[in-house]
């Protein structure tokens, strides 16, 4: 196992794992971190699982591990890498089962004393109109073709239905449509357990949050999103649920079996991988799309479920509480982009997974608005304690892609979190703080309790000194509501 | 023998099956996937019967499981018990017995390939799986 001397300290936050380190890697292995993180990193098979990513055929510069990482299946969750589109692959593996999970934060202009005396209303009814968990039904029954209406098109067709308003889309990333999306090249599977779950919020580490902004750091970037401090505003945390899964599964299967035809070896058979070029290839990254707008479909529809319990339980007692978008961000893609690789911008399939894109201002992809300020980045912590909002930086471009951390990081397997910590007690221990706490099942809340994840703080703090991301806000948990 | 045990994973699940044949192994398999989700159900009210294939027996592990995993969603049950009427090299077919689930919510979302593994031991054989959740 990988040992700390093995890395070599390149700057103050950036830790290196050469290339001669093992025989099959195609490029260095890089960690942004601080000495701590780097420790916690050490403890499992976190910087193993990048080494691997970093064997690709065509990875380019370096493979990134960020400082929330930790261990996953084929890369690591926080794991970032781009492959040269030309002869380069692509690896469902690498992107995860959870294609385009995310992140979107809606803003009230509303102060959070005002709720405070609604909040127990407001939580219940988050939870009653935002469906969780198998076998419960969605909430938006489908027809015809619909669902492929939906993967084809994404947050396009929520606006079509009354879903979206127009203002959400240009705050989404890629305007929530990947323009390559094939429903076509999506199993009938995936499609089968998609049908009936649009609009849930599915189990795991997902959520629903109301947060109230507890500090302004940057108050440009503040003003040009619309932020201040006491706000309330709402997190959502979820993906493209089991259809995605399906997706992944289906193409990680497929490819096990062209693999050899490609003289592709890989040290992990989740790693499986196929030419970016090849037909397998584009299959896939039509089906990727396909996924990522049904959850950027399933975002908007719980955004709009979000917006009507807010005016179910705060009409004719609080002004103002319309919710407006402040913005929606992927976890767990590959993207098609262009980055600077040996002084000539280079086209390459940026993979993501558990990470995020960072892209610095006057990114040509943002919206007029947003280019002054760059592209906002939604970091939640742990649950109960705090989350982020910053925004990407030229340094993000220069130093890893365009891309950032995506949480807190865990650091206690699902497994000892149980074992240590009792679900009853920790939300007793939440409401005692004055947070509501709405969950369906107490073990799962167990598994997701603070002490099993770093510190957020400590982690966009890295984020900041290495120059790849700036903090705008910070937010504190009013209400937690969970699958 | 244990039918499985759970093991320390950060992020998401992962455990050991164990059996002293390949078919108990897969049937321990499937036990466990709905044991860590707490999904096992006292009464079996219904009946299915299932075939994958895979390119070699960890794939068709792989598949066997994700099947399942499928049904569960899709159909909206739960299964507690699984025989396995034929297993050759790269296909299965299966019984498995269950029943209609209610709500559960905590469920695993697939089944990964990472650190898979299936091995003789000298007590039978033992499959290392580590699920997404």
């Amino acid at each position: 196992m990988i040992q700390k001397h093995d890395l070599e300290r390149i700057s103050e936050f950036v830790w290196q794992v050469p290339r001669e380190y093992r025989a099959d890697m195609r490029a260095p292995a890089r960690m942004w971190a601080d000495e701590e993180l780097l420790d916690d990193a050490l403890t499992d098979k976190s910087i193993e699982q990048l080494i691997n990513t970093a064997t690709l055929p065509g990875i380019v510069k370096y493979a990134i591990a960020m400082p929330d990482i930790h261990q996953g299946y084929g890369a690591p969750v926080g794991g970032v890498f781009a492959t040269a589109t030309r002869d380069g692959v692509i690896s469902p593996g690498a992107v995860g089962y959870d294609i385009n999970c995310g992140v979107r934060v809606l803003a009230s202009h509303v102060d959070a004393a005002e709720i405070q005396p609604h909040l127990k209303n407001l939580a219940t009814a988050l939870y009653r109109n935002c469906p969780s968990g198998v076998g419960v039904g969605g909430s938006v029954n489908l027809y015809g073709d619909d669902l492929g209406d939906i993967l084809n098109r994404g947050a396009d067709w929520t606006l079509e239905r009354g879903y979206a308003l127009i203002e959400d889309l240009p705050r989404t990333e890629e305007y929530g449509r990947i323009p390559y999306a094939d429903a076509a090249q999506v199993s009938q599977k995936a499609k089968e357990r998609g049908i009936d779950q649009l609009g849930t919020l599915g189990a795991g580490n997902h959520f629903i949050e109301i947060d109230r902004i507890a500090k302004i750091y940057d108050a440009e970037s503040a003003r040009v999103l619309d932020l201040f401090e006491n706000q309330v505003v709402v997190q959502i945390h979820c993906g493209s649920r089991g259809l995605g899964h399906q997706v992944c599964q289906d193409y990680v299967d497929q490819f096990q079996r062209v693999v050899k035809e490609y003289n592709i070896v890989l040290p992990d058979r989740e790693l499986v991988a196929a030419p970016f070029t090849s037909p397998e290839g584009q299959a896939y990254v039509g089906a990727m799309g396909a996924a990522a707008n049904f959850a950027f479909a399933n975002r908007q529809v719980l955004a709009f479920h979000i917006r009507r319990s807010f005016a179910d339980v705060l009409k004719g007692h609080v002004n103002d509480f319309h919710l407006h978008q402040v913005y929606d961000i992927a976890h767990n893609m590959a993207k098609v982009e262009e980055h600077d690789v040996d002084d000539a911008l280079t086209q390459v399939l940026v993979h993501r997974k558990g990470a995020t894109r960072a892209f610095g201002p006057n990114s040509p992809v943002l919206p007029d608005d947003l280019k002054e300020i760059g592209q906002p980045v939604l970091i939640p912590g742990s649950m109960g304690t705090m989350s982020f909002i910053l925004c990407g930086t030229a340094g993000s471009m220069a130093q890893t892609f365009g891309s950032c951390c995506h949480g807190a990081g865990r650091v206690w397997s699902r497994h000892r979190a149980k074992k240590e910590i009792r679900g009853d007690k920790l939300r007793a221990e939440m409401q005692e703080r004055g947070i509501e706490v709405r969950a369906g099942s107490l073990s799962g809340l167990a598994e997701e309790a603070p002490q099993a994840y770093k510190d957020v703080s400590r982690v966009v703090q890295v984020v900041e000194d290495a120059g790849i991301g700036k903090i705008v806000a910070r937010l504190e948990p009013m209400a937690v509501i969970k699958g | 023998m244990p039918q499985y045990e759970e093991l320390d994973h950060t992020a998401d699940w992962a455990f050991r099956a164990f059996g002293s044949d390949l078919k108990e192994l897969f049937q321990n398999a499937a036990y466990a996937l709905f044991a860590l989700e707490g999904a096992l159900d006292a009464q079996s009210t219904l009946t299915r019967e299932i075939h994958v294939e895979g390119i070699d027996r960890e794939a068709l592990l792989v598949n066997w499981l994700s099947e399942l995993l499928f049904l569960q969603e899709t159909k909206r049950e739960t299964y507690q018990k699984f025989e396995i009427t034929k297993l050759a090299d790269t296909e299965l077919t299966a019984t498995v017995h269950g029943a209609q689930t209610q709500p559960i919510t905590k469920f695993i979302k697939a089944v990964t390939y990472h650190d898979l593994k299936i091995i003789q031991t000298e007590k039978g054989w033992e499959a290392t799986v580590v699920v997404d959740v």
